[in-house]
């Protein structure tokens, strides 16, 4: 057992840092106070490498194994990226490209990985409705076989990217008698007539990332935008897990880290009753926390990105453990961090807060605690 | 990167287990009289000694793994079968062991860790006094030197294995630097005070220590060394036994908790059918395996980066003898009544778990150096 990274990993890393700190961390605060996605920083990432790490370089991307892609996630936390911007990087690259790469066609994924990775177009992913949501099975989107054509109708909600896609994937019921066998996955363009991206959603946290409804109503597609075979749409979404446990949960670990250097360095500058407020113990146990806190985080996402790229088949147990042990226990150190601060922390003048409310995300988004517990409970 | 053990050391951990299972079937190695635990431990070492287990971290050649990594995984096995059998064996072969061999360069105690690994022989490490916390008190326990030999004076409390072991490491100043003074129990002046009673490990022998003038030679003393790093190199030592005797804590309690939860019955249903205890479960079955995780990657840090492995070794400490606590009152509070009932894996556990955020190094002054680490130069 060996908990080592490779040196070039290593180096990867320190490159991702540097370029998210150039590139992107000088415009997160603006972009979270406004709102706004911030394109210029996601085409960068895409000219980067970052957006189709993993992809082999014949469609576009760098050939990075699992562990080096879920480490670039970590990077971008780690540089002060914030959970916006990380989100949407996410849903596009391991939602949807990743979906569209695994399951397509050669002719869909020559159509679509290139311009995905390099950001040229931006993905989501449309899975959730407004009335089904961790029990997504009870979807009522459907995709009715009408000639050369598939016809959608329905709505899907809480789409990360949504308002700002340019391609989708989208999951609807071929059979609708069924449940999870009836569920298949289709491609759809922005613009197709009877695609409607809702407006953004205005959300506590992740602001930076556009997130709205996409409604269909009597939204026509060619038959060949069927993503794979009828009746296999929930397992490509169920796909998307491992990736969810790992590199979407990476950018925790770095912002952990992140806080954790921002917290310290309050504590050294900050004086109170004639000291640094470092030099109290209540200081301190916060901050070691926040440590206790990003190790635990760090060896789970790691196991989980390490067995996939040893082609084994994804641990539910183990994704499920690292959701919830992230999700839920983040919460504790986010919220320290923000006590830490003071009455600065409850401002915008530190990015404490900002971290705060993007990480209230996290035991919610791509399955709830809830959800993990049922999960945990019924496979022991 | 590598997430599993080779399937040499998966073989061995098994050998363990099955091999402790075997001891475990015809004794209770929770509760006792002296000369019960003394005969249990006996039994176990006995056992322990034919796998090889006892070499495990002694810088033996022939052990049958190399690395604390495996060996934090070894422990585990013995763990998850008793934390009273558990803390004793380790506080003798790792704890006693790791300390005798400091003089193994200097060629001194050879014959105690050739005894040791055999497991003809038991020793306790004497190091708290009035205080738990020897950095911050610093010790009283002091010799001098008389000859070729050194006169030993002091007083030591929570000496684990006290009323049983063959030998003694004492540690205590010397030149205003610590010293480890190795000392034969029949050595004149030391004295045992009674068994001290302890809320948890009810299957461990535990005393005081009394010095009063006990002659060492002086090839029974290792050092002198700064205290400082001593001191901290000891606590590591302590902590990754700690943290290994918390993932057997947790074991039992999950896995108690679980296998009732499947088969007791209310409302017309097992009980794991019901949120509240399905969700405990998870909660629980996550810690344990997080704290799983987190024990390994400090036992590797500590051969990979020494420098970091203190810290690490500290957080995982925190987090698993924290979650050891967690995990235990979850699991009681699963089994309701049943649980409460003394002699269940779940109350013991619960019992136990607090001596792990105790000793070693307290969780207190664990996250106060965390803390430390974090804010680097202040």
């Amino acid at each position: 057992m060996d908990f080592a990274f490779t040196r070039e990993q290593l180096m990867f890393k320190k490159e991702v840092i540097r370029f998210a700190k150039k590139e992107i961390v000088p415009r997160v605060q603006e972009h979270d106070l406004k709102e706004a996605f911030d394109f210029e920083s996601f085409r960068k990432m895409g000219e980067f490498g970052l957006l189709g790490l993993h992809f082999p370089t014949e469609y576009g991307g760098e050939g990075a194994d699992v562990v080096t892609t879920v480490l670039a996630g970590e990077a971008l936390g780690e540089a002060g990226v914030d959970g916006g911007l990380t989100l949407a990087y996410g849903a596009h690259t391991f939602l949807c490209a990743d979906t569209l790469f695994r399951n397509g066609s050669e002719e869909q994924r020559r159509k679509y990985i290139p311009k995905l990775a390099s950001g040229e177009w931006i993905g989501c992913m449309g899975l959730s409705e407004p009335d089904a949501g961790s029990d997504v099975a009870s979807m009522t989107t459907t995709a009715e076989k009408r000639g050369g054509s598939y016809v959608l109708n329905g709505t899907k909600m809480w789409i990360t990217n949504g308002p700002i896609a340019d391609v989708a994937v989208v999951y609807a019921k071929t059979d609708p008698d069924q449940a999870h066998a009836g569920i298949s996955a289709f491609i759809v363009e922005k613009g197709t007539p009877g695609f409607t991206p809702g407006r953004p959603l205005i959300k506590m946290g992740v602001r930076t990332s556009q997130t709205s409804e996409l409604v269909f109503s009597n939204c026509e597609i060619p038959a060949e935008n069927l993503l794979g075979n009828e009746g296999e749409g929930f397992l490509y979404a169920m796909q998307t897990v491992e990736w969810d446990r790992s590199a979407l949960l990476a950018p925790f670990v770095g912002v952990t880290n992140y806080m954790l250097k921002k917290c310290s360095d309050y504590a050294k500058g900050r004086v109170q009753f004639g000291r640094p407020i470092g030099k109290f113990q209540a200081i301190k146990h916060k901050l070691a926390d926040m440590r206790i806190f990003g190790e635990a985080a760090r060896t789970l996402v790691y196991r989980i990105a390490w067995c996939k790229d040893q082609g084994r088949p994804l641990n539910h147990l183990e994704a499920a453990i690292a959701k919830l042990y992230i999700g839920d226990w983040s919460l504790a150190v986010t919220n320290d961090a923000v006590t830490l601060h003071g009455g600065y922390g409850y401002t915008h003048e530190f990015d404490v807060e900002r971290i705060f409310r993007d990480t209230r995300l996290a035991p919610i988004g791509g399955g709830t605690s809830e959800i993990q517990k049922m999960i945990i409970s019924k496979l022991i | 990167m590598n997430f599993d053990f080779t399937d040499e050391e998966k073989n061995f951990f098994s050998e363990i287990e099955k091999t402790m299972e075997t001891v475990a079937e015809n004794r209770n190695f929770e509760s006792g009289d002296l000369d019960t635990v003394r005969g249990n431990l006996v039994e176990a070492l006995t056992a322990l000694a034919s796998s090889g287990y006892l070499k495990l971290g002694l810088n033996a050649e022939d052990a049958p793994v190399t690395g604390t990594l495996p060996l934090m995984a070894a422990m585990e096995q013995l763990s998850g079968i008793s934390p009273s059998l558990f803390l004793a064996v380790e506080m003798s072969t790792r704890m006693f062991g790791q300390v005798a061999a400091l003089g193994q360069e200097a060629g001194k105690g050879t014959d105690i860790l050739s005894a040791l690994a055999a497991g003809k022989t038991m020793g306790a490490v004497a190091l708290s006094e009035q205080s738990v916390n020897v950095e911050n008190d610093p010790l009283t326990t002091t010799a001098t030197r008389e000859g070729d030999e050194l006169l030993v004076n002091g007083t030591k409390s929570l000496v684990i294995n006290g009323p049983l072991a063959d030998w003694f490491a004492v540690v205590g100043m010397l030149d205003e630097k610590a010293a480890v003074f190795l000392i034969d129990k029949k050595t004149p002046g030391l004295k045992l005070t009674d068994r001290q009673r302890t809320m948890g490990y009810d299957g461990v022998a535990i005393s005081g220590l009394e010095l009063d003038g006990c002659r060492v030679p002086a090839d029974r003393v290792l050092g002198p060394f700064d205290a400082a790093p001593f001191l901290e190199q000891l606590k590591l030592w302590e902590n990754q036994i700690l943290i290994a005797s918390s993932l057997g804590l947790m074991q039992a309690s999950y896995e108690t908790a679980r296998d009732y939860a499947k088969q007791h019955r209310s409302g017309g249903k097992p009980i794991i059918a019901y949120q509240e205890v399905g969700f405990k479960l998870s909660e629980m079955l996550t810690l344990y395996q997080t704290a799983r995780l987190y024990a390994y990657r400090a036992a590797w840090i500590a051969d990979e980066n020494p420098k970091e492995a203190g810290v690490l070794t500290l957080c995982a400490k925190v987090f698993c003898t924290e979650s050891a606590e967690v995990v235990a009152g979850k699991s009681l509070q699963i089994q309701s009544k049943d649980g409460y009932l003394a002699g269940g894996k779940a109350e013991r556990s619960y019992r136990c778990a607090k001596y792990g955020q105790i000793a070693g190094v307290s969780t207190e002054i664990a996250r106060v150096k965390i803390g430390d680490a974090a804010l680097g130069r202040l």
